[in-house]
């Protein structure tokens, strides 16, 4: 088991480092998180290269960007993983509008099945709280959240996915949110 | 204005990826003026990253790496050939200084972020897709404006008769296995706001279509009347 405090203050001092352009900085947090963030790219877009590609520009971003790091911006782990996480889903975006219909109704609408979203939950460290307020949430709309947050879909591809009207997909999104933020807090 | 839970709704929103590009990027221009919604987007991260720690390590190619080295350095060296690049800045960033500016200077942060606001949560309609329909000699004859398969905005373009006892009905097909379904029935060719009825996400090369219908609309629920028009949305760029 891994020091998240270490980590922590390890991850922002490799940022400030960064800032000041020392590139032995960005190759440590490519050490040490760089497995995990292609995996997390790869989730959304479904495609080993595509992962490693959202997450070379976000590496890029990062270094370009790391001088606007401070800790009012949350953790620098939770900072660096926003960056790639917005790369792969601007990429997975940009995709929708570019290739052919089908392909990006079958991307959307297919690809996570409810095991592997079960197995990410289960995933989650016994005692974390997110999973027992997961645990909380009823299946829809813990189904919106993890659609969302996990994969990268919208709105609409949530209703479609659930079979329901965009108004009520929003709203379930909303709700789930809203009654984890409570239980988290 | 805004209460802090509306603020934490929009930064959770940000953060899930779930806005559009313009509110994405003007949230992205409020967060740094705006400590308040800074401090909700931060939380929101540190709360979702769980999801991504789990995650596992994927393979990585070999030459990842090598690839992040050179963009990097290309990045590097385009910044330092600037010749505007100020002292006291971050070496490869200077937006951060930029920003802070800004934000001392008292920059409107809060109007940026009640006008985000107000776009988000009353969900002010842009179209997702518009269809232009188009008669049987390639004239305009309408246009459909369909602001998310709830409500749609009906734009007549030409001078179209309907008898006393004739309506006009639009309808759309969201997919082959739906079929046609209506979205409104209206008695004048007339501009026309479309409410009340629930369709997935209208998507890009739908089919929108009005016809001539009975008065009150079709009797079967689904299109018997000649056709008044046809087209196929385009989503807005």
């Amino acid at each position: 088991m891994r020091d998240d405090t270490d980590d922590q203050g390890h991850l922002a001092d490799a940022l400030r480092r960064c800032a000041s352009g020392d590139q032995t900085a960005l190759c440590a947090i490519f050490e040490s998180e760089g497995a995990r963030l292609v995996a997390v790219a790869r989730r959304i877009l479904r495609r080993g290269d595509l992962a490693e590609e959202a997450v070379q520009e976000g590496f890029v971003r990062i270094w370009t960007h790391a001088g606007t790091y401070a800790p009012d911006r949350g953790s620098a782990r939770g900072w660096i993983y926003a960056i790639v996480r917005n790369q792969a889903i601007n990429m997975l975006r940009r995709a929708d509008r570019e290739t052919p219909h089908e392909d990006v109704e079958n991307l959307a609408l297919s690809a996570p099945t409810p095991e592997a979203m079960t197995a990410t939950v289960e995933a989650l460290d016994a005692r974390s709280s997110l999973r027992r307020c997961l645990a909380l949430l009823d299946e829809d709309k813990r189904a919106c959240v993890l659609l969302a947050y996990l994969y990268g879909f919208t709105h609409g591809e949530i209703a479609g996915r659930l079979g329901v009207p965009l108004g009520t997909a929003k709203s379930w999104v909303r709700r789930g949110l809203s009654a984890l933020r409570e239980c988290l807090s | 204005m805004s209460s802090r839970e509306d603020i934490r709704e929009l930064a959770d929103e940000y953060v899930l990826g779930l806005l559009d590009p313009d509110e994405q990027a003007a949230v992205e221009l409020a967060i740094e003026a705006d400590p308040a919604l800074r401090a909700a987007v931060a939380d929101s991260r540190d709360r979702f990253v769980e999801f991504d720690l789990a995650a596992g390590a994927d393979e990585i190619s070999d030459g990842l790496w090598a690839r992040i080295e050179a963009a990097t350095a290309r990045t590097t060296q385009a910044r330092t050939a600037e010749p505007s690049s100020r002292a006291g800045s971050p070496a490869n960033d200077n937006r951060l200084v930029w920003w802070r500016r800004a934000a001392a200077a008292g920059l409107a942060a809060s109007l940026v972020l009640a006008t985000l606001l107000g776009w988000s949560l009353s969900q002010a309609p842009d179209p997702q897709v518009i269809a232009v329909l188009i008669d049987d000699a390639g004239e305009p004859v309408a246009l459909v404006e369909d602001f998310g398969g709830e409500s749609a905005r009906l734009v007549i373009l030409a001078d179209i008769a309907v008898p006393g006892d004739r309506s006009i009905q639009v309808w759309t097909k969201p997919s082959e296995e739906v079929g046609p379904v209506s979205i409104g029935v209206i008695d004048a060719a007339m501009t026309t706001r479309l409410d009340g009825w629930r369709l997935p996400s209208p998507k890009e090369a739908q089919l929108y279509e009005i016809t001539l219908e009975r008065e009150g609309g079709s009797p079967t629920g689904l299109p018997t009347g000649p056709i008044l028009g046809k087209g196929f949305a385009k989503a807005p760029r």
